[in-house]
Order: structure tokens, then sequence, then C-alpha cells
């Protein structure tokens, strides 16, 4: 191990110190000012991560520094600080107190970064699940309510289910092939006609472990339950940070030139189910929390339509909407996160005339849903239409008109929230709070990153094209 | 000189330029109406300047007809550029837009009340949607635009309507998404046909009209791109989001839903929908008439019946554009020229009919035929311009309505007579609610007194700029179809 080894793997050392470090100071350091060090790590290594290293590989630590893992990082840092930052006075409001919290954060971000730098089996399992315990950990962490608890309660019985069958997995991955480093070899073993029935049966296992990190039918059960009761930054995290690294990891494993095989048919069904289910029930949803909790479900959905392509069109597709959905998701939960008192706002009715109360968040928020429901000039639009032409193009027609379909059904519920803020008399004197300055950073920082990722997406495009090579 | 200004994407972001500086200034609504009427007159002037110095474009266009374009690289991995040019359909249009959003915000000076700076910002927003979808050359751009249109517009009926205006602005809103979105899908599959043809994948209107396409697949995809744009014309039987959309929007609203978005389905459709599939255009051409002539008797009919005057002349567009769509039906280059001009008329007239009718629910917070009566001594100025205006309206000769439809009639007779002839009771139809519309407010004695006060400055400002269009239009449309003539002969081949 030499020092360019260390030097190219200089984030996990800056996010997994820096968590330590703050359980350390943290002891002597109100909670705030933990929250504002763990931001500044946050930023430090999405710096790091935008110069070339020399060394590509640290073989002996099982991770690498490839391109891949560089723009993946920098968008899992990127997150942790919008969220950390949205989380300051959301804590103070429901006196989440003490340093855990935001050396927890880091500590899932240092494990969604290890998952996108993994070349075995090993470290991605080990990153999988150093993100999703510091998720166990944060889902719980409001102790003032029994939601919180038992979202996470919920969370940890079926992660640790989910888990189980990942482990599964890659056992019978490494018992039919010998070794636990991710090659091409293991895609192989998904074209042949009648492959090896224990590494299709360790494929099955894994692909069931990811679709739950993922949430894709029938894996999703959790997600609803979970954004309900869970504190709103923390959801903002879960629902973007550890989904795009659950499915950097199928990037990873099932890259370009292989294709996905014979595992086509599950996507497609996963794919279809997702974009049926997560668009049709968000539209019975009254509470705020659990129609985005669906919606994620489907715009998932949208995703693994454009990656079962298995084409160069349907990754970038693919990897463009997780960074607009990512940026999509941190606002419209950051707009709740920010305008929720300690208690309330919790039914999309409540949101009532808030839009001229509050303008900016409600701002925020309405620009979040009319992206999500994939209207112009926002970056969801610009991803829906990438996906679908990246769909077509790959001949999945059927799939990508059902797409469409659903994405038609799903204007209505993002509308009722636009509708709730802007189009309706409040009836009870608006009791939402005002954005902080910190909130304010993180809400236009992603509110920019909508408009302009939708009005000019080729920057970004040219960096995916030279990420997926 | 137009041509070096970079005047088309002037006249397209001008307006949401006005509406950054409006956000600074959201406090006082004074100041407000004034920033925005004052943008709203520079794009008029804008686009009067091309109307009177039309330029001519150097060198070789890439379509015949425009005389203006401009294009540069937006997404180039995929093809997109940003591209806007304009012929004299366009122009036509394009005047249209600047026209009546200064009547609009005129329109809505008094009558909106609250939240001013946000209902004159949506107006801009609206302008630059307009003005994007006349003038995109490029499909991934006029797509931008087309919905980028709808936002402002369930804004504006949301907020500032009445009646049932939640519903109708998300029942607006919804429609013409879900049509938006079909259309989405065959832009996407003409893109990569094209590509896999001639390995250029591109979104331009002249390459992509060289495609060669099977006839079912070109069947399927003008059928996905015509029912985009049949709701939005609106033919029967996607109509039913108008009556509602029209009736409880505001008076700003409805000029802009009837004067403008209406045209814009039938300006897709001239633009895209037929010269990028013209066999299956040709083929699904009876068809079109058929919805057509069933929209205008239809239209007419139920205006009929109405008691609420509104509701009369929402329905009475969806009969009048029943004329437009049957003039593209018949794709001959006077019933094609009829149309444009037609849009141009109904865009004026429909203006004008909202706006007197905003005028009356205004002064008496009702629009309720039944209520009003013996206008015509009580406040003659209005009374005069409602005659002349609804007069229009029904076809008369020497006004503008009788000029566009008496060229869709002559143009589409030689290819698709029957049409022409039962169209030919469209223009019977209009009269009769017209005629009975008048005698209530005009003329019949009313049945509760009512002091209502005539025109003030501003409405007559309003009134005789489109009285005098409506006049203008219909007594001399001469130079207008000159404008026509060279695109119209290119669309149709000069059949």
């Amino acid at each position: 191990m030499t020092v360019a080894d260390i030097w190219s793997i200089m984030p996990l050392v800056m996010l997994a110190g820096g968590s330590l470090l703050l359980l350390v100071f943290g002891a002597v350091a109100p909670g705030r000012y933990c929250t504002w060090a763990a931001v500044v790590v946050t930023i430090g290594s999405a710096l790091w991560t935008i110069q070339d290293p020399q060394a590509t590989l640290a073989p002996t630590l099982g991770v690498a520094c490839t391109p891949f893992t560089r723009f993946f990082t920098f968008l899992f840092a990127v997150s942790a600080a919008v969220t950390l930052l949205l989380s300051i006075e959301s804590n103070e409001r429901r006196a989440i107190r003490g340093e855990e919290y935001p050396a927890t954060i880091l500590f899932a971000t240092f494990g969604m970064s290890v998952v996108v730098s993994s070349v075995n089996l090993l470290t991605l399992f080990l990153g999988l699940e150093a993100l999703t315990f510091a998720f166990y950990i944060l889902v719980a962490m409001d102790l003032n309510r029994a939601g919180s608890a038992e979202a996470g309660l919920k969370y940890l019985l079926l992660g640790a289910v989910a888990a189980a069958f990942i482990a599964f997995g890659i056992a019978l991955i490494y018992a039919a092939s010998g070794t636990l480093a991710i090659t091409p070899a293991l895609q192989g073993v998904l074209r042949e006609g009648g492959g090896n029935p224990v590494a299709l049966a360790g494929w099955g296992l894994l692909l069931s472990g990811l679709a739950f990190k993922v949430s894709l039918v029938p894996a999703h059960l959790w997600t609803p339950d979970v954004y309900q009761g869970g504190p709103t930054p923390v959801i903002a995290f879960l629902s973007t940070g550890s989904k795009v690294a659950a499915f950097a990891a199928l990037f990873l494993l099932l890259p370009m030139p292989g294709g996905v095989g014979i595992l086509r048919t599950p996507l497609w069904l996963m794919a279809f189910l997702s974009m049926l289910v997560g668009n049709l029930a968000a539209l019975r949803q009254e509470n705020i929390k659990r129609m985005l909790a669906y919606s994620s479900i489907a715009q998932m959905g949208y995703v693994t339509l454009a990656f079962l392509t298995g084409s160069a069109p349907g990754h970038m597709a693919a990897v463009f909407y997780l960074v607009a959905y990512s940026a999509m998701n941190l606002a419209a939960f950051g707009a709740i996160a920010s305008l929720a008192p300690a208690e309330g706002l919790e039914t999309i009715d409540d949101y009532r005339g808030i839009g001229y109360d509050r303008p900016f968040q409600a701002g925020v928020l309405a620009l979040a849903m009319f992206a999500l429901a994939g209207i112009p000039p926002t970056a969801g639009f610009t991803g829906k239409f990438m996906i679908f032409a990246a769909a077509v193009r790959g001949g999945e027609l059927p799939l990508a008109i059902a797409g469409i379909l659903t994405a038609a059904v799903s204007i209505y519920f993002y509308l009722r929230v636009v509708v709730s803020l802007y189009l309706r008399p409040a009836v009870a004197p608006v009791t939402a709070d005002r954005a902080t300055f910190a909130e304010g950073l993180a809400l236009a920082a992603v509110g920019l990153a909508i408009l302009i990722l939708g009005i000019f997406p080729s920057p970004l495009l040219d960096m995916i094209y030279k990420v997926l090579g | 000189m137009p041509n070096d200004l970079y005047i088309l994407s002037l006249l397209v972001f001008l307006p949401i330029a006005g509406c950054l500086l409006l956000a600074t200034v959201c406090r006082r609504s004074g100041v407000a109406r004034v920033l925005a009427l004052s943008i709203g007159l520079a794009e008029l002037a804008l686009t009067v300047w091309i109307l009177i110095d039309t330029p001519t474009l150097p060198g070789s266009v890439p379509l015949p007809g425009f005389f203006l374009w401009e294009d540069t690289a937006w997404i180039e991995r995929f093809g997109i550029r940003y591209t806007v040019g304009m012929d004299g359909i366009s122009l036509l249009m394009a005047v249209l837009t600047a026209f009546v959003t200064v009547i609009a915000m005129l329109v809505s000076w008094r009558g909106i009340r609250e939240r001013v700076a946000l209902h004159y910002t949506l107006l801009l927003v609206m302008e630059t949607g307009v003005m994007g979808v006349f003038l995109s050359l490029d499909l991934f751009l006029f797509y931008l635009f087309w919905e980028v249109m709808l936002i402002p517009m369930f804004f504006l009926i949301g907020i500032w309507g009445h009646g049932r205006h939640v519903y109708s602005a998300v029942k607006f809103f919804l429609y013409t998404l879900a049509g938006s979105l079909l259309m989405l899908l065959a832009i996407i599959g003409l893109y990569l046909i094209h590509g896999a043809q001639s390995g250029v994948y591109s979104f331009a209107l002249p390459l992509l009209m060289q495609t060669r396409l099977a006839t079912d697949v070109s069947l399927w995809l003008f059928g996905a791109f015509f029912i985009a744009f049949a709701i939005k014309i609106p033919l029967f039987p996607l109509h039913t989001w108008l009556p509602d959309a029209h009736t409880d929007a505001p008076t700003a609203g409805s000029v802009i839903l009837a004067g403008l978005l209406l045209k814009t389905g039938a300006y897709g459709l001239i633009r895209f929908g037929c010269p990028l599939f013209p066999e299956a255009a040709r083929t699904l051409a009876p068809l079109i008439a058929t919805l057509a002539v069933i929209g205008i008797i239809y239209g007419s009919w139920i205006a009929y019946a109405q008691t609420d005057m509104k509701r009369l002349v929402a329905y009475s567009s969806v009969g009048h554009m029943g004329f437009v769509a049957l003039g593209i039906a018949a794709w001959t280059p006077i019933a094609l020229s009829g149309s444009v001009l037609q849009m141009v008329n109904h865009g004026v007239t429909t203006s004008a009919l909202f706006a007197l009718v905003g005028m009356l629910d205004e002064r008496a917070d009702t629009r309720e035929i039944a209520a009003f009566g013996g206008l015509w001594g009580k406040t003659p100025i209005f009374a005069f311009c409602f005659l002349l205006v609804a007069m229009a309206s029904a076809g008369l000769p020497g006004l503008n309505n009788f000029t566009g439809e008496f060229l869709i009639l002559a143009g589409s007779f030689r290819v698709i007579p029957l049409a022409a002839i039962l169209a030919f009771i469209g223009v019977i139809l209009p009269l009769v609610y017209t005629v009975r519309l008048l005698q209530e407010l005009l003329f019949a004695t009313e049945r509760r007194p009512l002091q209502l006060a005539d025109l003030s400055l501003r409405e007559g400002i309003v009134m005789s700029g489109l009285c005098a269009a409506i006049v203008c239009l219909g007594v001399y449309p001469a130079p207008f179809l000159n404008l026509l003539r060279a695109p119209v002969m290119f669309l149709t081949g000069g059949r």
C-alpha cells in the first residue's frame, strides 16, 4: 500500500476519519457546530474527487478510484452536504441533539462511497452494510416520536433479510466462480443459455437484495412506512443517496458491454410493476411523505427501464436520471423539512395557502413537483425524455408506452401538491417555519440544479459519457 | 434590419427576461402593471417592425418561405439544436401573440386586484411560451415550449378564476398534457427511425421531413401528433376541457386561451403534423374533415342553449376552430391560406368577445344573459362595439371572419365537397345564437334595473384597437394573404 494508494482513496479516509473525529470531539462541542464541521468534511471530499489521482487501484484494500467512483462519490458527498444543511434547523425543532447524527451521516456517505469504489464482492457487501447500518440508526434517531422508532425497526428487520439475501447470493457466486473479484466473467454467466445454476441462484438472490435497497416492486413494502416515520432530512438522504448507491452497485456488476442477459425478465417485471404500483398507489395518498415514497418507487422503475436495455444510451440515461432524481428528491424532502414545524404539516391538505406565505420554500417544493412529473424545462423532463428515447431505441417499446402512460397518471398527484400550495386558501393561520440561511442555501442549490440540468444538460452528459467509458 | 439582431430569440426571451425584472418590484402592483405593459408593447413593436420591414434571408434557406433563421447547437449528444425561424405563417402568429398579450394585460388592469405582479409575470411567461411554439423549428424545442405554455395558464385559471376554477385548471392541464405525452412518444419514434435510416440523429424539421416511413408506422406517428393537436384546437370529441377552462378562467386567461392557445394546435398541425407525414395526413383527411364539420355544427348548436355569456363564446370558439381544421384537412393553397387567416381573425374576434363579456362581468358581477338588457340605450359605445364584434364573429361580409370562412369553403369545395356543403350550415348557425345574444343583451327590456357605466378610456383603447383590426382584416386582408403565399405554396405543393 503506497502513498499514491492512500491519496487515491482520500475521500473515504476523510469521510470515515471525519465521522470518528466527530464522535470524539462531539462530546465537547454543541450539535450545531458538529453538523457544520460535517458539512465541511463532505465538501472537502467532494472537492477531492474533482482531481485526477495517480493510482487508480488499491488492490490490497479492495477498492479502486476510477472516474466512475469519483463521479458518484462527488454526488454522494454533495447530497450529504445538502442533507446536513437541511438537518441543522430540523434537528433543533425535533430535539435531536448530539454529535451522533452528523457522524452517522458521514458514515453513511462513507458506506456509499465504498460501494462505488469496490472491486470485489466483499467490499461491495461491506459498503452496502455500512450504509444500511448507518440508516438504521438515522431513521430511528428521533427519540421523541414513536413513529421514528417504528420506522427504524421496520427498516432494520426487512433490511436484515435483504442483507442476508445479498450475503448468500455473494456466497453462491463465489462458490460457482471461485473468486470474489467483480469481473466481466461474473456477468458472462448470465448470457449463456443454461448457465451454472449455482451462479444463477446467486445472481437472483443478489438482485433481490439490491431490489430491496432500490425499493423496486415487490421489495418496496418498507418504503412508505419508513419514509413517513423517519426524520425528513434523513429520508431525503435515504431516498437519494442510498438508492443511487444500490443502483451504482448494479452498474458495477452489470457494466455496459455485457448487458443484462437473462436478468432482463426479472428487471422488466420489476420496472413495469414499480411504475404501475408506484404511480397508482401514490394517487390515493394523503400524507405527503408517503406520496413521495410511492413516487420514488415509480421513479426507480423508470431508471430500471433505461438500465435494462443494457445499451450505452440506456446507461447514460439511467445515470443522468439518477443525478436529476437526487436533486429533485432532495428539493422535495428538503422543502418539507424546512417548512414542517415539530408537529404538523403531514398531509397534502395541510400545505394549503403556504405558497404565498413562504414563497421561497413553496417555490422549491412546486419546482420539485413539476420536475418529478416530468414537465419542461426541468431536469425531470430531460431525464424522462432520455429514458424513453433509450428504451424505444433498445427495443423496449411496450414498456416505454407503459412508462409514458403511468407518467401521465403521475402528473395528477404531483399537481395536487401545487394545487394545495397555490390554489387553495389557507384554512388556519400558517404555522410553517421560515427558512434559515443553511436551509436556504441547500434549497437554492438543488433548485438551481434542477433548472440548469434541465436546460443545459450537455456538460453533465459529456461527463457521464466519460465516466461510463 | 431585423436580420442582424437575433430578433427571433429576442422575441422569444424578452418577456421572460422582463419577468425577472418584475420579480424585483413585485410588492407594488402599479409598477408591475406598467412594467409588464411596456414589455408587451415592446414585443408588439418588434413584431410590427418585422411585418412592415419583412427581411429576406441572404444565402440558401433550409426551408422555402422562411426569411429569418437562427440556429445554434444545444444538446449535441442527442442532435438537439436551438433552431428558430419565421415565415409568413409564423409572422402572422407572432403579431397575433404580441397583440393578444397586450390586450390581455390591458383587460386585467383593474379586474385583478390581488397578486397583481404574479398575474402579470404569468402573462409574460405565457407570451414566451406561445412565441416559442410559433417560432421553433426543432422538434424537441417545440415540445419544450408546447409544455411550458401550460404552466402559466394552469396558474392563471387556478388562482384568479371563478366557479369551479381549480377543477377546470387541473382538467385543462391533465387533458392537454396527456395528449402531449403521446406526441412525445411519436417524436422519439420519428427521431429514432430517421437516425436508423440516415445515420444522423437529429430533431431538425427539414431533416425529419425527409424520413421515409412505412405506411402503418406513419399512420401511428401522425395519429399521436394529431391527438395532441386535436385536443388543443379543439376538435370534437376532444373538446370537453374547453368550456370549463374558458368559462372559469379570468378574463385575461380566457383571452389568451381562446386567442392564442387554440391556435397553437392548428399551427402545430400545419407546421409539423402534416409536413412530416403527408401520406398519413392525406389518408386521415376525411376523418379530420368529418370531425371539423361535427365540431362546427355541434359547437354552434350547443352555444345557442347557453345562458352564461362566457360559455356561449367558448362553444362558439369550438365552432370557429372547426372551420380552421376544415381548411387544414382540405390542404389546398386557398383553403390553407384561409385557415391561417382565420386563425388570426378568430384570435382577434374572440379576444374582443371575451374582453366585452369581461367588462360586463366586472360591472354587474354576473355573466348570465338574462341579467342584462337594453344596453343599446344605456351604454351606447359598449353596445356598438359589441354589435360590431358579434357580427364579425357571425361572419358578416366586410368584417374579418367572413374572409377567412369564404377562403376555407372555396378552397375545400374542390377536394372535399360534402364537408364544405355541410359546413355551410356552420355559416348560418352562428348567426342564430349571435342574433339571439344581441337581441337579449342590447335591445330587449331588462328584467332588473342595472346601473352600468359605459367604456372607460382604457377599455375604449382596447376596443378601438380590436375593432380597427377586425375591420381592417375584413376589408383589406390582401397584405396578410400575400405574406402567406410562399409558405402555403411550399406546404401544399402548389396543388
